[in-house]
């Protein structure tokens, strides 16, 4: 087993924290075009997706790379998660994962 | 959602599991884990074949995450499971037809579900997969990381009670410790009554108990009014806010509840 390459799960606020990270979000895409996606985070902030997206998109996105920003992630895989997905449930989550219960994920 | 895939499980989870397993798997259920609590998770036993995490048992696991490396043979199929805090590596032994197809479903690049034993072979940890399938919903993801989390708490709480020694690991281990549980037994036999004493130290700190135990006195529980928060401060001779703190960790646990008004409280059950 490895886990020397985490993701960490983020959402827009928790960027910042991360720039130069691996992390994973999800996001609502807003726009989609050949150099990659703009999104709506769970957190409603807005983020740009740069690298190789699937094709046709659903409405929730999951990204996983590496955050060359506060707001944009160089992506490494982009997955289709639906067109329904609880954002305020993964916005939860993303709190406890940053917060007391960090140790369990990274 | 355990048991949802229970008919499922049954004939694979037979054929594919070692016996030296079986006896300790009746004594722990499914546990959500993360990759990176699975690594952390120490051998315990003569043979080191068990595993503990926060000094609870871990014998089979559930974890949720993206599928690489399939690797097909005649007999088994391995693949690496990726959650974002870590990768483990999977084996599903195929044996019948029906874990071919179980098989045939995973792909790389998908996120799955899968339920397991947690073993170590040659200092490698690895799953002996029961059950695996695809998450066609991904609010399960969440919700794993949520399980997760909650089994967490759960467990460091037990750990917590150990620790204070307000009860010895003898009677924690017979008596039930988990409200689920609890409710289980309590349908068998014990009267409501009993019911609730495992309740009253279940992670209660100090104060609480001493709230708790005030209440509970026949002669106090007597009185329907109940009693009003200052009176307890009085009484028990503790600061207002550790009492309301108290009252509200009793509260939400079912032990007390409010009785006139929002300061007077009273004991579900007598001593």
């Amino acid at each position: 087993m490895d886990t020397s390459n985490p993701a960490v799960i983020v959402n827009g606020a928790f960027m910042t924290s991360y720039v130069g990270r691996r992390v994973r979000t999800v996001i609502q895409v807003v726009r989609a075009d050949a150099s990659g996606v703009t999104g709506r985070s769970t957190d409603e902030k807005q983020i740009v997706v740069k690298g190789h997206v699937p094709s046709p998109l659903t409405t929730f996105v999951e990204v996983i790379g590496v955050a060359d920003s506060p707001q944009s992630i160089r992506a490494e895989i982009v997955t289709n998660f639906g067109d329904s997905f609880d954002t305020n449930n993964f916005n939860q989550l993303c709190q406890h994962a940053n917060g007391d219960y960090r140790h369990l994920f990274i | 959602m355990m048991f949802s895939e229970s008919q499922f499980d049954t004939g694979s989870q037979i054929a594919s599991s070692p016996a030296t397993a079986a006896a300790s798997r009746d004594t722990v259920g499914l546990v959500p884990l993360t990759i990176k609590q699975i690594s952390e998770a120490s051998h315990s036993g003569d043979d080191k074949s068990n595993f503990v995490l926060s000094g609870a048992d871990v014998v089979n696991v559930t974890i949720v995450g993206m599928v690489s490396n399939i690797v097909e043979r005649n007999i088994d199929v391995t693949f690496t499971v990726d959650d974002g805090t870590g990768k483990l590596a999977c084996k599903k032994w195929v044996n019948e037809p029906v874990d071919k197809l179980l098989m045939e479903e995973v792909k790389e690049g998908i996120y799955v579900h899968v339920d397991g034993h947690l073993k170590s072979f040659r200092g490698e940890r690895h799953v002996d997969v029961f059950s695996v399938r695809p998450v066609t919903n991904f609010d399960e993801i969440t919700f794993h990381f949520v399980a997760c989390i909650h089994n967490h708490v759960r467990t460091s709480k037990d750990q917590k009670m150990q620790g204070n020694g307000t009860t010895t690991s003898d009677s924690l281990n017979s008596t039930p410790h988990t409200p689920i549980q609890n409710g289980m037994n309590g349908s068998k036999s014990a009267p409501s009554s009993q019911v609730s004493i495992p309740f009253s130290v279940d992670g209660l700190k100090g104060f609480d108990q001493m709230v708790l135990a005030y209440l509970q006195l026949p002669e106090n529980y007597g009185n329907e009014k109940g009693f009003h928060v200052d009176e307890l401060a009085q009484k028990l001779k503790l600061p207002k806010n550790k009492i309301m703190e108290s009252i509200r960790a009793l509260e939400d646990e079912g032990m007390i509840y409010s009785t006139i008004d929002e300061f007077h409280y009273k004991a579900t059950s007598s001593s």
